[in-house]
């Protein structure tokens, strides 16, 4: 059995076809990356794993537990609106916690102050949201789901609106923080080299309704590690020209049906 | 700040530009006395007034009336409205009769609230309520609705059960508009309660510059204008401040 998988997956809106049947196997603690163009169904496929969504057909099972409601083990990562601004770091990290009966207040306090430690935001603890970089509030949604106990972190596009260089170093954090704390990561992007250094295992998908095109096993091909000097190795640059290729070929197939 | 400053500086030339401009005019004779006495007439009307009058006593009073109803249409207007924006069937339901009574205009409503309440304060403080019941329980309303969809997102994500999202997302991210639309309706409470007190009163501001018309007062008439327009001035600018001070964390 495995951790999650999708069952035939469907998603219509209306007479729009956005998941095709899909079927797919996550494994627990796999770092599995979304990549494809524009509109093929990404966010939703994610949407439908946290909940917030649901499948037209078809099944979603968690350790062989069709999916209910939105709950905590699912935690979601947006590309916006990712931090409350009325609450300071700190209060944003505990919030993931706020409706947990099982922690006492002083654990509360303590798990907070190890994922604001785990992120490196320790110094922000009492800085309002908005007073902070993108980057940095991307890391309070991280150490918020963290918080929050969430076995998986869906994430949709997080690192989207930032510079190379913070968006390099937050991936470098997130791939030793998802390692630390063994979750299983579910990560859309459009960008190709994010992918390639990120993932355990790339889907790559077609245009819409969303089928897999292809899956690539990074960790098969790179080894389990992603170093900055990986990311200058042939091997990793071989990797992300496939990736590219992939990618391509889907634009393609766009231009091909063109009338 | 140089700019706040600034802005401050002209805006303070210009109005007292304004007012001497306005002395000038009444005491050239261009105008009769009658229908505009000069500013410095006025002030000395206001300091009269406060003195031998009870001018404060009915500023008061007006004061309280706004305050009381605003309240009560306030502390039904945040809860209802936030049922209404977040709980669709709720919103579809009230919605249409909502709005159908805010154009309504409250002048209009006068006689059939006097025969309803009387000329008492029930009177004057259903009108008030009419007036702003109805318009910040759709701003509310709207306000919940504009919330983004993250925060619910998210919220639903770490486990929050329904009813605490109302409390905990959606009233906290939409406070600092709240607080504004507040003070735009409170604005407006004024307006309907110098209707309220013109028709039905014997206090209040109100009360006070229809009996200075009566006898043709127009410095007393003016000055009783006057001190809404300071009243309104100061608590407008005590809100504002309240709002700069309580939502730090907007500031980027
Ligand atoms: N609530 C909805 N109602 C109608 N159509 C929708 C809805 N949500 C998504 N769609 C459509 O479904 C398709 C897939 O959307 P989705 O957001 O999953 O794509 P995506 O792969 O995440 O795209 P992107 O990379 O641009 O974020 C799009 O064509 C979109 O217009
Ligand atoms: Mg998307």
């Amino acid at each position: 059995m495995s951790y999650l998988e999708f069952r035939s997956v469907t998603k219509r809106y209306g007479p729009v076809e956005v998941v095709a049947p899909f079927d797919l196997e996550v494994a627990e603690g796999e770092f599995v990356v979304f990549l494809g163009p524009s509109g093929c169904g990404k966010t939703t496929l994610m949407r439908m794993v946290g909940g917030l969504e649901q499948p037209s057909s078809g099944r979603i099972l968690l350790r062989g537990q069709p999916l209910g409601p939105p709950d905590r083990r699912r935690g979601m990562v947006f590309q916006s609106y990712s931090a409350f601004p009325w609450l300071t770091v700190a209060g944003n990290v505990a919030y993931g916690m706020r409706y947990r009966r099982d922690l006492t207040a002083a654990e509360k306090r303590a798990r907070t102050a190890h994922f604001l430690r785990l992120v490196g935001l320790t110094d922000f603890a009492h800085q309002w949201p908005n007073r902070i970089s993108g980057g940095m509030r991307q890391r309070v949604a991280i150490a918020r789901t963290l918080a929050a106990g969430s076995e998986i972190l869906l994430m949709d596009e997080p690192f989207g609106a930032l510079d190379a260089l913070r968006r390099e170093r937050l991936q470098l954090e997130l791939r030793r923080i998802q390692r630390e704390e063994g979750r299983t990561v579910i990560f859309v992007t459009h960008d190709v080299e994010e992918a390639a250094f990120l993932a355990d295992r790339v889907i790559v998908f077609t245009r819409r309704p969303a089928r897999i095109l292809a899956e690539v096993d990074v960790t098969a091909r790179l080894g389990p590690e992603s170093t900055l000097e990986l990311r200058g190795s042939a091997e990793f640059f071989a990797l992300r020209n496939e990736l590219l290729a992939l990618v391509r070929s889907t634009d393609e197939e766009e231009e091909a049906t063109a009338p | 700040m140089a700019g706040s400053r600034h802005r401050i500086l002209i805006g303070t030339a210009a109005s007292l530009g304004l007012i001497l401009l306005w002395e000038a005019v009444s005491r050239s004779g261009a105008v009769s006395a009658r229908f505009l006495p000069a500013p410095s007439v006025v002030v000395a009307t206001l300091w009269t007034m406060i003195a031998e009058r009870g001018l404060l006593y009915h500023a008061g009073v007006s004061t309280l009336r706004v305050w009381v109803a605003f309240l009560i249409a306030a502390a039904m207007a945040v809860p209802i409205g936030i049922l209404m924006g977040s709980v669709r069937w709720i919103g579809a339901a009230l919605e249409p009769v909502i709005d159908f009574i805010r154009y309504l205009p409250v002048p209009a409503l006068v006689p059939l609230s006097i025969i309803w309440f009387g000329v008492g304060e029930s009177t004057k403080i259903f009108l008030l309520w009419l007036g702003t019941f109805f318009q910040l329980v759709l701003l509310v309303a709207d306000d919940v609705r504009r919330v983004p969809h993250e925060f619910h997102e998210t919220a639903m994500t770490v486990g929050a059960p329904g009813w605490r999202r109302l409390t905990d997302v959606s009233l906290p991210a939409m406070l600092p508009t709240l607080v504004d639309n507040m003070r735009i309706t409170l604005g407006w409470c004024w307006t309907y309660l110098i209707i309220a007190e013109i028709v039905a009163a014997d206090s209040g501001l109100g009360f006070v510059i229809w009996q200075a018309r009566r006898f043709f007062q127009t410095p007393e008439v003016m000055a009783g204008v006057i001190t809404i327009g300071i009243i309104g001035l100061l608590t407008d600018q005590v809100i504002r401040a309240a709002h700069r001070r309580w939502f730090r964390y907007l500031v980027r």
